[in-house]
């Protein structure tokens, strides 16, 4: 039983890679007959404007609309950038085919070998997002990946897939410090687990905090640290745990308008990545710290700045904050003018956070 | 080719001129140096437009002791194929202050009949040694002077005079003076060169002390048409000249000498028939309308003198005084001074005041100056207050100051004609330009003529950008009558009208390589010197250069951005040669192929990019 889904994952991820390069032989085949038929080829690349970004109820996250912009190679002025997408097509082909992966920092620094210049990192990140768009695919389908990472910990047996490393396990709670979420890790098999849920926390030093308080053996649960906004990898298996292993994840974060919205972007997505599926878990549900928990649980608190007030003006017209918790606690937020860090229950003792914070939530997030 | 024979005039003494040489552009070794070039070539040139020779001046300075240090004597030596100048001119010309061809209105390098005359007195001033002039006007006999100046009396000394046979006309004038090569020999060049680029229809010949030779051959086979001599437009004169031309529109009394009387029966149909006074005057009555005007003039005073033919050979009219209307004559038999009263009311009396104060109003501006009519003669005089019919020499100095005072503020005249100025063309400056600057781009312009205070003027310009032009531009090339200027360039009317142009405005920026180019010819350029080195600036002369300039900036602008088109396809080719075959690579090797597509057929095709599509 457990071979056979091993192998019908491995199916899966072979078929992934495939599609991928399939996609990008198509693009490709496409862009050489046109060059061999003497006409300039182009690209149609979805429109990232905002006019261009709507709100899809059904799947309950940002999705981009119809227009489309054409990148034609016959364009002086576009020249260069379509050279720049075809450069990148061709290198995330060798990254797929041969398995290796690479960063955002290496692409613009791979760029220079084959006489492309990027003026600097954020135009090559710019292009990889056009190659995103093009294939509706995320990088890390095609062996990019970005820099900051996050730590996962927790009793889970992966199987990697990455070359050098097939068929070797892990079990992701042999080290204290955590794993750090990279390619080698979204790409594993996820075999199997004994835990009942995903808890993924804002900040590290809580995180370290969490596994030193046994809270994945109390609560039966994997610990993910987001480290802030929650990088693609990180919600990529965030998606992962909840879909093949059928994990509901809950959210910890500061009780902050930032903290709300990093719970919601692990949910629903964000509007940079509304050119991409596949991200975002819809169930996840975001469990605090409230701004309602701020005066039930009498934490300590610092006021909000102009900034954190702008951004909740700003999100009041999200149409994902326009009913049920969103609603209610970013009004809140918005009243009291007041914000705690997880930190903050470290008033009531080190341990109040796990020994009575978290139970209480995680009871309630039954109900939610 | 005209036959005109040049009226040589003398005007005023050498003595003047001498104490104002500064004026003139001799005011140090340097500076003479390069005006006495000037004017020796000027004159050669002068003298082959106006019969419409293609002109061959050699030009050649040489340093009588080359080892000495300058300031020291050179010799300079100009030479042309003009037609030279009659024997019985040559000291006059060469050897008096304002002795000179070129006062009558038309346009000419020349104009105040001292050039020469200042540059060989300066010669001899500077190196005690004459001046040789080797002239021939027909191409056979050659006379050669050697003349001194005598400063005080305004009059050449002949201190040698030979003749020889040539075979070829023209004039060489060859003189010592003290000079500085080192310092005037680059402003000498570029008159050289400056000079040949104006006069493209002449080859110019230059031996400079160092052995240098500079040769500019003729560049265009064709002369620009040569200019006509016309009368003087209103707006330009002054009493002084209305004086001289009313001297011209006198009759004078004829003398009454047996070749007089002859004529007299002759047109009254006489023969050897002697009448009597009353017969004659019968015959006078009757044949009136078919006799001219000296004849009429002796029948007039016969009638006064009641005399025949006999008794009017023994005497001479002596004044005819038409205030007291009395007509005194010299009695030979008595030896005496007599005189006859005249009747107002003959019609003979009218007559003789007509012939001796001369023209009516209205003639007088109808015959003597340019584009007057009868009409416009008539309400001029009303303007001015006098009867159209006002004999002009019954006119008082007041009112001559008047008349002259209303010719310059009556506005309905027409304007100066302008057929007395001979600008170069636009086709024959072009090709001087082309040829000089082998420029990218090139335009021309020949304003229509104007005129400032009664002298007409033309303002040709040219424009040249890139090419072999050196940057910094723009560089002004300034000429007057086919005169470079060269000095004095701060204070000129072009220079302030290019100055004033905001040349980014013609999308000209940076250091760009461009050149100007003016020409004014007018029969009275406004120099602000004697010198011939910059124009004062005239409202009316202003206007047309600013009209010019803007023209030719604006074809330069649409020059330019044509020429910023073209950089930018060229830019774009270099981009597609660039770009595609990169593309080519990566899409040969994520389609799986082997062998990369053919793209070089899109590559050498012309691409019109519609960079508005997307
Ligand atoms: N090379 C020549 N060939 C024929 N005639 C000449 C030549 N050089 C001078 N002349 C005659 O001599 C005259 C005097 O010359 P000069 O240079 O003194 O006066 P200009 O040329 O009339 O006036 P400007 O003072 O402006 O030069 C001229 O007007 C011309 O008639
Ligand atoms: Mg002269």
């Amino acid at each position: 039983m457990t071979t056979n889904k091993a192998k019908d994952r491995k199916l899966k991820t072979n078929e992934k890679q495939k599609s991928i390069i399939d996609a990008l032989k198509m693009h490709g085949a496409k862009v050489y007959d046109d060059l061999e038929n003497g006409q300039f080829p182009k690209f149609s690349i979805p429109s990232r404007s905002v006019s261009n970004i709507v709100y899809d109820k059904k799947i309950r996250q940002y999705i981009l609309g119809n227009s489309a912009a054409l990148r034609s190679s016959r364009n002086s002025s576009q020249l260069r950038s379509f050279t720049q997408l075809m450069w990148l097509a061709f290198f995330a082909n060798r990254l797929t085919q041969e398995k290796k992966s690479s960063t955002l920092r290496d692409v613009y620094y791979s760029s220079q070998a084959f006489d492309i210049e990027f003026e600097d990192q954020s135009e090559s990140d710019n292009i990889i997002v056009d190659l995103e768009a093009i294939l509706s695919k995320p990088r890390e389908d095609f062996h990019i990946f970005p820099e900051e990472r996050s730590s996962i910990f927790g009793d889970l047996n992966i199987e990697y897939t990455i070359p050098g490393y097939e068929g070797k396990t892990m079990n992701l709670s042999n080290h204290p410090d955590g794993y750090a979420i990279g390619p080698s890790l979204t790409t594993a098999e996820l075999l199997d687990t004994s835990a009942e849920i995903v808890i993924a926390i804002e900040k590290g030093g809580l995180f370290t905090r969490f596994v030193e308080e046994q809270v994945d053996k109390k609560f039966k649960s994997i610990i993910i640290n987001t480290g802030g906004q929650a990088p693609r990898s990180t919600r990529t298996l965030l998606k992962r745990l909840h879909d093949e292993m059928g994990l509901p994840v809950i959210v910890l974060t500061d009780g902050d308008v930032y903290g709300e919205h990093i719970a919601m972007v692990i949910k629903s997505g964000s509007a940079n990545a509304a050119h991409l599926r596949d991200l975002t878990v819809p169930d996840a549900k975001w469990v605090g710290v409230w701004a309602t928990d701020i005066e039930k649980f009498k934490l300590p608190t610092i006021p909000m700045t102009e900034s954190d007030i702008k951004r909740c003006h700003d999100l009041q017209s999200d149409p994902r904050y326009q009913e049920g918790i969103w609603k209610k606690e970013l009004d809140v937020f918005l009243k009291i003018k007041r914000k705690a860090e997880l930190e903050a229950f470290s008033k009531y003792g080190l341990t109040n956070i796990t020994e009575k914070y978290l139970p209480q939530k995680l009871e309630l997030a039954k109900s939610l | 080719m005209s036959s005109i024979k040049e009226k040589f005039n003398q005007i005023s003494p050498s003595e003047f001129f001498y104490r104002n040489r500064d004026l003139a552009g001799f005011s140090n070794p340097t500076r003479s140096l390069y005006t006495a070039v000037r004017e020796f070539v000027e004159n050669s040139l002068d003298a082959c437009d106006q019969k419409g020779i293609f002109p061959d001046v050699h030009m050649s300075i040489k340093a009588v002791d080359s080892e000495k240090p300058d300031p020291k004597p050179y010799i300079l030596t100009v030479k042309d194929n003009g037609p030279g100048i009659e024997s019985k001119h040559v000291p006059l010309a060469f050897g008096t202050v304002l002795y000179g061809s070129k006062f009558g209105l038309k346009q000419a390098r020349g104009m105040f009949g001292l050039g020469a005359t200042m540059a060989i007195l300066y010669g001899q001033i500077t190196t005690n040694k004459p001046v040789f002039v080797k002239s021939s006007t027909d191409g056979k006999i050659q006379d050669e002077f050697e003349l001194l100046l005598d400063i005080q009396k305004n009059k050449p000394v002949i201190l040698k005079h030979t003749t020889k046979e040539v075979t070829k006309r023209g004039l060489s004038v060859s003189i010592c003076l003290e000079g500085d090569y080192a310092k005037a020999g680059s402003k000498i060049k570029d008159y050289v060169y400056e000079t040949s680029l104006i006069t493209p229809y002449a080859t110019i010949t230059f031996d400079d002390p160092k052995g240098e030779k500079f040769h500019y051959s003729k560049i265009v086979n064709e002369m620009p048409p040569a200019p006509t001599i016309i009368r003087p437009h209103a707006h330009g004169i002054d009493v002084e000249t209305i004086r001289r031309m009313m001297v011209e529109s006198q009759f004078e009394i004829p003398t009454i000498d047996d070749a007089m009387v002859e004529k007299v029966r002759k047109d009254l149909g006489l023969g050897k028939k002697n009448l009597a006074f009353t017969g004659i005057m019968d015959k006078a009555k009757k044949r009136w309308k078919t006799l001219s005007r000296p004849v009429r003039v002796v029948i007039a005073l016969m009638s006064f003198l009641k005399m025949d033919f006999d008794k009017l050979n023994k005497i001479r009219i002596e004044d005819i005084d038409v205030s007291n209307k009395k007509l005194f004559y010299w009695d030979f038999g008595d030896s005496q001074s007599k005189s006859v009263e005249m009747d107002s009311e003959s019609p003979y009396y009218k007559q003789l005041t007509g012939t001796i104060q001369g023209e009516t109003l209205t003639t007088f501006l109808t015959k003597r100056f340019q584009r007057i009519g009868p009409t416009t003669a008539v309400k001029f005089a009303e303007f001015a207050g006098f009867k159209p019919e006002k004999r002009m020499g019954s006119m008082t100095n007041q009112e001559l100051v008047k008349l002259s005072e209303s010719l310059q503020k009556f506005e309905d005249f027409l304007s100066p004609d302008p057929s007395c100025l001979a600008p170069l063309g636009e086709e024959p400056l072009e090709k001087g330009i082309k040829k000089f600057f082998k420029p990218d781009f090139c335009e021309v312009i020949q304003r229509p003529a104007s005129a400032y205070s009664g002298f007409p003027f033309i303002v040709e310009m040219g424009i040249a950008y890139g090419g072999e032009i050196r940057p910094g531009g723009p560089h002004v090339y300034r000429y007057a009558n086919r005169i470079p200027l060269l000095y004095d360039e701060g204070s000129d009317v072009v220079l302030k009208v290019v100055n004033d142009s905001d040349w980014t405005r013609y999308k000209i920026k940076g250091d760009p390589p461009f050149v100007i180019v003016t020409h004014i010819c007018s029969t009275r350029i406004p120099y602000k010197t004697v010198g011939k080195e910059n124009v004062a600036d005239r409202p009316e002369i202003e206007r047309e250069l600013r009209l010019g300039l803007q023209f030719l900036s604006r074809k330069l602008a649409a020059y330019m951005s044509k020429r910023g088109q073209a950089e930018m396809a060229k830019k774009r080719a270099n981009l597609y040669a660039k770009y595609i075959p990169l593309i080519a690579q990566f899409s040969t090797e994520l389609s799986g192929k082997t062998k990369e597509p053919n793209y070089k057929k899109m590559l050498e095709e012309e691409l019109i990019v519609d960079d508005k599509q997307s």
